[in-house]
Order: structure tokens, then C-alpha cells, then sequence
């Protein structure tokens, strides 16, 4: 036995001088000579985002070519975190989820990339800003706005949405929506960031995730849970056990209205040209607010999507990584991503005007007014701690919408999982 | 209940090995044909709710992509979408995919069996010390959840160089404690006389596991062989973590990745590529399944 | 040469025999050790060195990425003050005590039932397969349909038997996990089913016949020749059966993913997400070592009744 234990440990000491040996082994090569990069992306069929950057990039820089891996889009960030921790990771690491940003980070795997200028007015940049230097630059900032089916409006006989609302008046037209003949006024997705995204940025300016505290949510979860139970909009428990898609739900004209964040616009039109949606004139609306003081400039929220560099890339790569983050995030970045349905992180007239000038997309000023002009908080703050508070609140989540807690049990509990399991600062 | 209780099946595939039986003639009695009937009756109902999501996601198969999930249930499509499987076959990598996970199947359970059933005979006819601790290790470690050290398993295969091929799941696979573990509880049914009788006839101990061992556990060893054939086929993290290469994909990991990268999840065509991945194991299940319900008389070697 | 390999021989106080003995010792145990390296040296190499170093980043803040500082055993004195870890462990047990029972007696009554010559036997146990193959995406939509408080089957037929108020299932705190547990013995059951088959063929049928001619009923032969014979199997599928409970993972993901809140939350899961989702390795290491030992435990206890029960 004792001889056995030996040569296992032994086994075990030879693996681990394997895992040691493979974090440290990049001998820099000087060369001025063409370089190529990797850049890590998702479903690159239907995500031509990167394909688009690459190219264009390609084009203004002939000596460099990036290369594009690809990863599946719900295991992305455990394959990503796997290559990394094996030394094979891509040399530019497509930041999906914000909420990761910091365990790349703490980890060593990402560059300061402070030195990459951005152009003015570009969104989501704080994001990825760990101690004041950055870590990644964001190119894509999607928002949250409300979706609305015209057509349903016109039948029912309410009135369009007018950059005005409050949740009150949202929820009263969902109501007049039902009772005009829509089968529900308005659909909400099971995902917890569309109650508490916006009961966050609205009530707490983004700060409510990481206070430990969580009260604020109180009044959203009691105006959902009400609309669910007098049928103006689909209720949590049916919405899960037949798994609605929230395509579905509005492309099918199931629901009149429904907050989204704005990727669905491409979705929405894409479906509609192939007939997997519905034909028929739809909008986006800002979305309600908690009083008029903020119509002028709408409250939403919203996550950037960015692109970092990796620690361990060769050095001769550096700097032709550096420039490809410069062109992502500036303005011809942004316009060759407006004009294939993406919303870029900087937006200015001319990409708005790209953007809308797509086939398909809805032409009223309401919708060009939400696509571009809000304030944006973030939807998960930089933060070690934002991925364990926001496994917590989504279980408080299904615990209030699906009714079997009480909405201020729930969120005691809650705080309470927060201050025992997490810690706060 | 008497007709379901006694064990009646026939060896007749390994008739030589036991004594040659004839047919029963005894007179079937009422109690015995009401017995039957309430079998039947119980077997109807159970299969009605065993097989009834399967029907769903076949009859879902056919429908629009918007149409599987609505409200109320809808059991069947309004018009057939054999599109669908025209879809899946032509324009996915289909053909590939199955052909990467028959090999995988194959290979791993080749291993498995011969691994498995060699080392379990060691587990359970040789003596030596620590034979039972170093068996409980085998067992323990299937209790570990294989997501807590695929980090460090998967550093290992990249350093050995054989991830991204599909040397990985082979290796990830094949060796599993579970085989042993199976084939010698199995072995331990097993009469010792046997084996004592073998060594008086001076074989040796890799003769008696190949001719009389490996005979006598053919139930075991095809109930093992189905089970890693079944889930080697549909295995996901495995191969979603360590073949990258869209040359290299499983049905699985095939599927999934070609319905994500449609617009959103399309359930309609991933049912019928869904349906399409069991049918192979389907046709391996009714026809083996001999193996492991004809009895092997083990009593007719005794003498 | 026969007695060379006979495993137990008296022990006379010979010296030259005991010294041929230790040879025979010594070869015994290299025949064995040459039967188990195959299969050993791959699950030494990809399964148990793997696992030993998850022991060791057990006691280190391991964050994935190379640097793993020792911190001795704080990991698991703060799983010991974790009300996840806690809920997570009371659910896995709570599903366990639900799930094995249930189990261990629909696929012995499956087999039982399937190991006859009605006909058409070979279409039903084809059958009862099928959930065990079917894509488990498949299974947890269907169930989740299924079990639909308002318009799921399972309500619509406990209201026509005149149950008022049927549970509202998964999106119910206490019904959920008996909710996952049918779901979960039904896709099993074909499973163990076939392990069941197996072991059925090593009881000799002349045992069965010997006991009809006693004047055994059908429930006497079935406690008297059926269970003794199917010990080895019983023992094999429990062991199996308990391990794969303390591990229940995919089917929970796909059907509640935890919830409703953390009704349904188990052990793998809270590996998982603190490895994955939190990137705090070393400390969901530490959450595996004690779900390791849980089940070393429970086996133990097994094998000695198992042993004795043999003796």
C-alpha cells in the first residue's frame, strides 16, 4: 500500500511539472515580417461581427491577418478558461461576459491595454477597467429597449408608445392590450436581468448589485407578479415549462410589447425575410422609466462586449494586437459593425444612419431616438464578486416570479446568502 | 405473477455449454393466463409513458420551429416538415459526425470490454496485497464529478499533445473504473470450481480468464459493451472540451453547435437530428439484445 | 503447479515450503498486478493523477490559472459555514433517499418482468431503454411540459381523480425535487434494467426448478433463489446507483438548473458554479473532496454489509 501511495504521488509530482512547464514557455521573436493573429468568437455563421472586423482590418493593415477560432456560444467561457489555463488560449480573447472580465484578470491572462486610444463618447469602456487601467476595449454596447407590434397596437386600439412612459403607463397598456384582443400584452423573459437590470440601473444609478441590498427590486418583482396574474403578460411558470423563446413569443405575435436588449433588431428582421417570424411593422420604444424626469434622456441598461489581449501573447505580436483593438473600437469599427445589424459601442449620426438604413429595419423617429440617445449602466459591475451575487440573485429570481416565495422573503434571503457567502467590502 | 417471476429463457445460443432442455409441457393454468394478461396490461401502460417523449420530440421533429413549444401542448405537427431532415442531413456535417462518433463508440468500447473484463478478473480471482484498497480507489474515484478535475485532465492531454484528436475521448473513456468494477462483481458469480478444474488441466491463469471466463460472462460483457457504446455516443463535455476541430465532431457536439448557429435555437431541427443520432443505437439494442437475457447454463460445466 | 495458484493452503511451519510459499506469493501477485496494468496504467495516468491534484488544490485558493497558493484548510472550514453547501448537501440527500429505493425496485421489477417469453417482451424492453437514449434535452422539455401546473397531463388526470389542488411541481419549492426524482428514476430505470438482465442469467434455472418441486411459491423462490443469486448485481447496481445520486448533475441543469430559488440545488451543481461560474477552483475542489468522501462513506458501508452478508 505504502508503495503504491509512492509511485502515485510521484505520478502526481510529474504531472504538475508538466502543468508548471506549459505556463511559461514563449521565446520572443523579433519580426517585422507579416503577423498573424487569433482572435476567439462564437457561432461565426450567425455572428458575423468578427468576420467583418477582421477584414476590415485586414484591408487598412495588409500585413496582418487574424484568424478566428471559434467557440461554442453557452460554453464559451469554460472553453476559453480551459485553453488559457493549458497555454493554447487565442492571442485576442473576446471578452463576452463582463462578469468574467475580473477572473481573467486576477488570473494574469489579460494586458493592460490603457495605452489603446478610444474615440469620445464610446460606451462601456469603464467596464473593463480594473484600478483605473484598463484591460479590454469594448466595440459592441447593446441596450435595453421595448419592442412593440404595431400592428397589435392598431388593433387593440391603444395608443403607440411616445418616449414617454413610466412602468404605470406600461403596464396599463398592457392591460388595455389584453383587453383590445392581444393574447398578452407584453412578454418579460425568464432572465433575470429583465426585473432586476432595470430596477438596478433606474433605482440605484448600477450600484444596487455590489450594496448588499436589495429592497429596491421590491416594486419591480410586485408590478410583474401582478401583470402575470391578472393575464397581461405571460406568466413566469408557463414561460418556463414550454421553454417559450422570446422570438417566438413576439415574432409569432403572441405578445404585443417586450423588453429586449437591442441585438434582437437583427434577429427580428432576419426572421421576418425568412418567415420564421410573422410580416408586420413593429418599433422600438425607450424603455419606461420610473417617472417623466428621465424621458429626455432614458435609463437603460446594458453590458459592452470587448476584445482583450492575452498576457502571454508573443512579444512581436503586441503591437499589431494593439492596433486591431484601435480600429475595433473607433468609428470604422463602428460603422462596418452598424451596417450589418450590430450596435457598436461608439455611436454617432453617421453610424446611426448606417444602422438604420438596413432593409427592414423600422424607420419612425421614436426608434432612432431609443436605439441612440440613453444612459447606459452597466448590468454586471467589474467585480470578483459580481458572479457569485448574480448566481444568488438569480436564484431569488425563480424563487419570486415562479411564486412559490414571498417577494420580501425572497430578498431577505437573498441578503442575507450575499453578506454569509459572498462578503461584502 | 407466477409466469412473471420464473426466469424461462432459452440458451439458445450457447446450447452446447448446457444441458440440452426440452420444452415445457406442463398445462397452462387459468391463474397463469391471468397472469399474462395483467403482464401485458402493465407492459402497455409502462411502454405508453416510457416512449411517450421520445414520440414527442419525433412528432417535433416535423414541425415548424416556432411550433414546438406552444399553448396548449400540440402532440402533432399541422403539416409534416420532412424538410427538417432534409435539412440536417444535407446541410450539416451529418455524415461526419457519425462517422466520428461510430469510431469513438467502437473504439472505446473495445477497450472498455478488454480492459475492463482483463483487469477485473485480477480484482477478482488473484489475491495479492492491497487488492481491495487499490479497488476501492478505482471505485472512489468514480464518485468524483468529472467537471471538478477536467481542468487538470485537460492541461495533461494538451501537454501529451492528443487533445484536439480524437485520441482524447478514447483515452478519456476507455479506461473507467465502471467496467471493472461490473465485470467483476460478475466474475465472482462465477463457480471457483470451474477455474479449479481448469488449473488441474494445467491452463493457465490468462488461458482460464480467455476460455472459460470470457464464455461464461458474454450477459455482462454485452450489457457492459451496450451501456459505453451508449454513452460514448451521447457524450457532450467530453467532446465539447477537447475536439475543436469541426472535422473531428460528435453527433452531439455537431448538432448543437449547427443549431446555435442558427439565428436562435431551432428545437424542430434539432429534435430530427436528435432523432436521426438514436436510431443506430436503437437497431444495436433490439438485435443484440440476446446476449444479455439468454441464460448461459453454467451448471453443465460442473461435471 | 495446482497448488502452486491455489489461493489458500495450510500453513505447515516448514521453512523450504514457506519459502516456496512467498515465491507463490510473489508470482500470485505479479499474475495479478499483470492482469489490472492495462487497465490501470490508463486510469492511473488520465483519471487518478488528475484527481490527486484536485486533492491538493483542495487546500490552495487555485483560481485556474497556474497560481495556487496553500492555504491549508480553509477551504473547508468555510464550506462547513456555507448555507449553500449546506442546502446543497441536505437536497442531494434528500433526492438520494428518494432516488435509490425507487430505483433499485422499478428496474428489478422491469427486468423481472422483461427476463420472460411473453410475446413481444423484446419490443418492451427495446422500451425501456429508450428514455436512457433519448436526447436528455428531449426529456427535460417534455417533462417540463408535462408537469405544467396549469395545462401540463400530470395535473389535467389528478384533477379528473378528483384531486382539487394538484402541486404546482417544478415551480414549487417542496414539489421539485419529487418532481426530478420521477423524472429521473424513469430514465434510469432502463439503465439498471439491463444490469439487472445480466445478473439474472448467472442463477442456474435448475435452482428455480429444484425449488418448484419443494412446494416453493412464487414469492418463496423469489426471496430464496432470485435475490440470493442476484446478490453480486444488487451489490454492483447499489454502489452504482448511490454514487450516480451523490452525483446527479446534467438532468437537474436541464430541468430546474437549482431552482425554483435553491429548492433543487445538489452538489455538483454548487461545484460547478463555484468552479466555473465563480472561478474559485481551489474552494469547489474542497466542495468535491467532501462529496468524494461522502461517497466513500456510503460504499464502505456497503462493501462490509456486502461482505458480511457473503461470510
Amino acid at each position: 500500500m505504502k508503495r503504491k501511495l509512492a509511485v502515485a504521488v510521484g505520478l502526481a509530482a510529474v504531472a504538475s511539472l508538466t502543468l508548471a512547464a506549459c505556463s511559461g514557455d514563449d521565446s520572443p521573436s523579433e519580426s517585422s515580417g507579416p503577423v498573424t493573429l487569433t482572435l476567439s468568437g462564437w457561432s461565426l455563421e450567425t455572428t458575423p461581427e468578427f468576420q467583418t472586423l477582421a477584414d476590415g482590418f485586414h484591408e487598412e493593415n495588409p500585413d496582418i491577418t487574424i484568424e478566428l477560432k471559434e467557440y461554442d456560444p453557452s460554453e464559451y467561457n469554460t472553453l476559453v478558461t480551459a485553453d488559457l489555463a493549458a497555454g493554447v488560449g487565442p492571442d485576442i480573447i473576446t471578452q463576452k461576459e463582463v462578469k468574467y472580465v475580473t477572473t481573467f484578470q486576477e488570473g494574469g491572462q489579460l494586458m493592460d491595454v490603457s495605452d489603446v486610444e478610444l474615440p469620445d463618447g464610446i460606451a462601456g469602456a469603464d467596464s473593463y477597467k480594473v484600478d483605473g487601467v484598463s484591460y479590454a476595449v469594448p466595440y459592441r454596447n447593446d441596450s435595453w429597449v421595448l419592442f412593440y407590434n404595431k400592428a397589435m397596437f392598431d388593433a387593440a386600439g391603444v395608443d403607440y408608445p411616445d418616449g414617454s412612459w413610466t412602468w404605470d403607463d406600461y403596464a396599463d397598456a398592457a392591460a388595455a392590450l389584453k383587453a383590445g384582443g392581444a393574447p398578452y400584452g407584453a412578454y418579460t423573459h425568464r432572465w433575470q436581468s429583465v426585473i432586476q437590470g432595470f430596477a438596478n440601473s433606474q433605482e440605484t444609478q448600477g450600484d444596487g448589485v455590489l450594496s448588499g441590498d436589495y429592497g429596491y427590486m421590491k416594486s419591480f418583482y410586485e408590478r410583474a407578479l401582478q401583470m402575470q396574474n391578472d393575464g397581461s403578460m405571460v406568466d413566469f411558470n408557463t414561460s418556463s415549462a414550454n421553454q417559450l423563446t422570446y422570438q417566438g413569443e413576439f415574432g409569432k405575435q403572441d405578445a404585443a410589447m417586450m423588453p429586449m436588449g437591442t441585438w434582437y433588431v437583427a434577429t427580428l428582421i432576419a426572421q421576418q425575410a425568412s418567415g420564421d417570424s410573422d410580416t408586420f411593422d413593429w418599433g422600438i420604444a425607450p424603455i419606461p422609466q420610473l417617472d417623466s424626469s428621465t424621458t429626455d434622456e432614458p435609463v437603460t441598461f446594458g453590458d459592452p462586449t470587448g476584445f482583450g489581449i492575452n498576457a502571454n501573447i508573443d512579444s512581436s505580436k503586441v503591437d499589431a494586437a494593439k492596433a486591431f483593438l484601435a480600429y475595433a473600437a473607433g468609428e470604422k469599427g463602428a460603422s462596418s459593425l452598424a451596417a450589418i445589424g450590430i450596435t457598436p459601442a461608439l455611436t454617432n449620426d453617421a453610424v446611426v444612419d448606417t444602422y438604420f438604413s438596413v432593409e427592414g429595419a423600422p424607420t419612425d423617429e421614436l426608434s432612432k431616438f431609443a436605439w441612440s440617445t440613453h444612459v447606459v449602466y452597466p448590468e454586471n459591475p467589474t467585480s470578483s464578486k459580481t458572479a457569485a451575487i448574480q448566481g444568488i440573485l438569480g436564484d431569488m429570481h425563480t424563487a419570486i416570479m415562479s411564486g412559490s416565495t414571498s417577494v420580501d422573503d425572497a430578498i431577505s434571503q437573498a441578503e442575507d446568502r450575499v453578506k454569509n457567502e459572498v462578503g461584502l467590502d | 405473477m407466477s409466469a412473471l417471476l420464473a426466469p424461462e429463457t432459452e440458451a439458445e445460443g450457447l446450447r452446447k455449454l448446457g444441458d440440452p432442455r426440452p420444452r415445457d409441457t406442463r398445462p397452462v393454468s387459468t391463474g397463469r393466463h391471468v397472469a399474462r394478461v395483467i403482464g401485458y396490461v402493465v407492459l402497455v401502460v409502462a411502454s405508453v409513458g416510457v416512449l411517450m417523449p421520445f414520440f414527442w420530440m419525433v412528432t417535433s421533429s416535423l414541425k415548424e420551429p416556432n411550433d414546438v413549444f406552444s399553448i396548449p401542448l400540440q402532440w402533432l405537427p399541422d403539416v409534416p416538415q420532412w424538410s427538417n431532415y432534409a435539412e440536417i442531413w444535407f446541410e450539416s456535417g451529418m455524415l461526419t459526425w457519425l462517422r466520428n462518433t461510430l469510431i469513438l463508440s467502437v473504439a472505446v468500447t473495445f477497450l472498455q470490454l478488454l480492459t475492463g473484463s482483463f483487469a477485473a478478473y485480477g480484482f477478482a480471482r488473484m489475491r495479492f496485497p492491497g487488492r481491495d484498497w487499490l479497488f476501492l480507489v478505482y471505485i472512489a474515484t468514480i464518485a468524483v464529478p468529472w467537471q471538478s478535475y477536467m481542468i487538470p485532465q485537460f492541461i495533461l492531454l494538451s501537454n501529451l499533445k492528443v487533445s484536439n484528436t480524437l485520441w482524447a475521448i478514447i483515452l478519456l473513456q476507455a479506461f473507467g473504473a465502471f467496467g471493472v468494477f461490473l465485470m467483476k462483481q460478475y466474475y465472482e458469480t462465477i463457480p471457483e470450481e470451474l477455474s479449479e478444474a481448469a488449473r488441474l488441466d494445467g491452463l493457465s491463469e490468462y488461458a482460464i480468464w480467455r476460455r472459460i471466463m470470457l464464455p461464461l460472462s458474454v450477459p455482462a460483457l454485452a450489457s457492459l459493451g451496450l451501456l459505453t457504446f451508449v454513452n460514448t455516443w451521447n457524450d457532450y463535455l467530453g467532446p465539447l472540451i477537447y475536439l475543436r476541430d469541426p472535422s473531428l465532431w460528435t453527433v452531439q457536439l455537431g448538432l448543437k453547435s449547427f443549431v446555435s448557429n442558427l439565428f436562435d435555437t431551432n428545437y424542430a431541427l434539432l429534435f430530427a437530428g436528435l432523432t436521426i443520432s438514436v436510431i443506430p443505437i436503437a437497431i444495436i439494442f433490439t438485435l443484440g439484445q440476446r446476449y444479455f437475457v439468454e441464460g448461459i447454463a453454467t451448471s453443465g460445466l460442473k461435471g | 503447479m495446482t497448488t502452486a495458484v491455489a489461493p489458500q493452503t495450510d500453513a505447515p511451519p516448514v521453512t523450504p515450503r514457506q519459502r516456496r510459499r512467498s515465491r507463490m506469493k510473489l508470482r500470485n501477485a505479479l499474475i495479478g498486478w499483470s492482469f489490472i496494468l492495462p487497465n490501470f496504467a490508463g486510469f492511473a495516468l488520465l483519471t487518478l493523477v488528475p484527481v490527486l491534484i484536485l486533492f491538493y488544490m483542495s487546500f490552495t485558493n487555485w483560481n485556474v490559472f497556474g497560481k495556487a497558493d496553500f492555504i491549508g484548510i480553509a477551504n473547508f472550514q468555510r464550506l462547513i459555514g456555507d448555507g449553500s453547501f449546506r442546502t446543497a448537501v441536505v437536497n442531494t440527500l434528500y433526492y438520494s433517499v428518494m432516488h435509490i429505493p425507487l430505483t433499485l425496485v422499478v428496474s428489478l421489477g422491469l427486468a423481472l418482468l422483461l427476463n420472460t417469453k411473453l410475446r413481444g417482451v423484446r419490443f418492451f424492453r427495446t422500451a425501456a431503454f429508450f428514455p436512457y437514449i433519448t436526447s436528455i434535452v428531449a426529456i427535460a422539455m417534455v417533462w417540463n411540459l408535462m408537469f405544467s401546473p396549469d395545462y401540463g397531463p400530470v395535473n389535467e388526470i389528478l384533477r379528473f381523480i378528483g384531486i382539487q389542488d394538484p402541486p404546482g411541481w417544478l415551480t414549487s419549492t417542496e414539489w421539485a425535487m419529487p418532481a426530478v426524482v420521477i423524472v429521473s428514476t424513469w430514465r434510469d430505470m432502463g439503465y439498471y434494467m439491463i444490469l439487472f438482465l445480466a445478473g439474472l442469467q448467472t442463477i442456474p434455472r435448475e435452482l428455480h426448478e429444484a425449488a418448484r418441486v419443494d412446494g416453493a411459491n412464487v414469492w418463496q423462490r423469489f426471496t430464496n433463489v432470485t435475490l440470493p443469486g442476484l446478490r453480486p448485481t444488487t451489490f454492483f447496481v447499489t454502489v452504482m446507483l448511490t454514487i450516480n445520486s451523490f452525483k446527479i448533475f446534467d438532468l437537474i441543469l436541464v430541468m430546474t438548473d437549482g431552482g425554483p430559488g435553491q429548492a433543487t440545488l445538489v452538489l455538483s451543481q454548487f461545484i460547478y458554479r463555484k468552479g466555473f461560474e465563480e472561478s474559485q477552483f481551489g474552494y469547489a475542489s474542497a466542495a468535491s473532496v467532501a462529496l468524494f468522501f461522502l461517497c466513500l462513506i456510503v460504499t464502505l458501508v456497503q462493501f462490509l454489509i456486502n461482505k458480511r452478508r457473503n461470510a
